[in-house]
């Protein structure tokens, strides 16, 4: 007697038809949801740790600023004079009301440098600030 | 009579398996230039920019004022008294929770004020401590009263704005002394 193969009798194949659209949904998530990655950034820096941080809701409203390891400063996509910073920053304020400034500070700068970026923020009146700061565990 | 043939039409089809191939990569080049992490941190308001000469000299009461002096080593000097950082947010909280009924003008002042040479380390760490012990005297007040977590709440609802009221976050930053340079 043969024995015969139960096979089931309908195509094998796994219909991909579909799958462009379900990565283009994937796709179009990440791209509503992103924002592109403006700047490089020049300069070292780890941030501090904190425990009491709040999320900043907007991303489109921060602008930052970086001082490194070696306390140079970087504003957009250049490493910048202390007295530019004024400058620079008044002019994002005119354009952006509402503005945050994130200062992304390294950890063992000395509070000088903070405290000169701060007059010069303040002298722009860009007065909303976020010291940069990770979740301590 | 010549029979016409009918000519066969050949199959129109695009072919689409390349499709997910080319999707794929443009989800990987998203994937790759595009930033996720949210940004955290600590919040402030900077005070307005007023010339040296246009500086009016406001005093605040004694008990209104919690002065945190942090020095270049690293001491920490809470109205007058050395303290350690960790132990800012202990000390801070009871005098914020007295004074959740007093009117706005008579709430806690907190002034935060380096010199040039202390490490930002300790000046985040010490600010940290400062929000720490507003934030628990907020869930404390928002679990007593509405017997909600704070962080629950609405952000727009009247319950926020009614503990933002009652315990404001004021933390001023001292102007620098121009001594010290």
């Amino acid at each position: 007697m043969k024995f015969q193969k139960k096979r089931a009798s309908t195509k094998q194949n796994i219909p991909t038809a579909s799958l462009p659209d379900i990565v283009f949904m994937l796709l179009l998530f990440f791209m509503v949801t992103t924002t592109l990655r403006e700047v490089d950034v020049l300069v070292q820096f780890r941030l501090p740790e904190a425990k009491a941080i709040e999320k900043i809701e907007n991303k489109r409203l921060v602008s930052y600023v970086w001082v490194g390891q070696d306390s140079r400063i970087q504003v957009n996509d250049s490493i910048t004079k202390l007295e530019e910073i004024q400058k620079i920053m008044y002019a994002k304020r005119v354009a952006l009301p509402n503005i945050i400034i994130s200062l992304r500070v390294d950890k063992n700068s000395d509070m000088g440098a903070v405290t000169d970026i701060q007059q010069e923020l303040r002298k722009a009146s860009c007065l909303r600030i976020n010291y940069s700061a990770m979740l301590k565990i | 009579m010549v029979k016409l043939k009918k000519r066969k039409l050949p199959e129109a089809e695009i072919p689409t398996s390349s499709m997910a191939d080319i999707s794929f990569l443009l989800l990987l080049f998203f994937l790759v230039s595009t930033v996720i992490d949210v940004d955290t941190g600590i919040g402030m308001v900077l005070p307005e920019f007023i010339p040296t000469e246009q500086q009016e000299f406001v005093p605040i009461s004694k008990d209104r004022l919690a002065a945190v002096l942090i020095n270049e080593n690293g001491d920490v000097l809470l109205n007058n008294e050395v303290i350690a950082i960790p132990q800012i947010s202990k000390t801070l909280k009871p005098r914020i929770e007295s004074k959740i009924e007093l009117p706005g003008n008579k709430k806690l002042v907190v002034s935060v004020k380096t010199d040039r040479k202390t490490n930002y380390n300790l000046y985040i760490q010490a600010l940290d401590q400062i929000k720490q012990a507003y934030f628990e005297v907020r869930s404390e007040y928002a679990q007593t009263k509405y017997g909600k977590r704070f962080v629950d709440i609405d952000e727009r609802s009247e319950e926020m704005k009614e503990i933002k009221e009652k315990i404001p976050i004021t933390i001023s930053i001292a102007e620098p002394e121009a001594i010290k340079k």
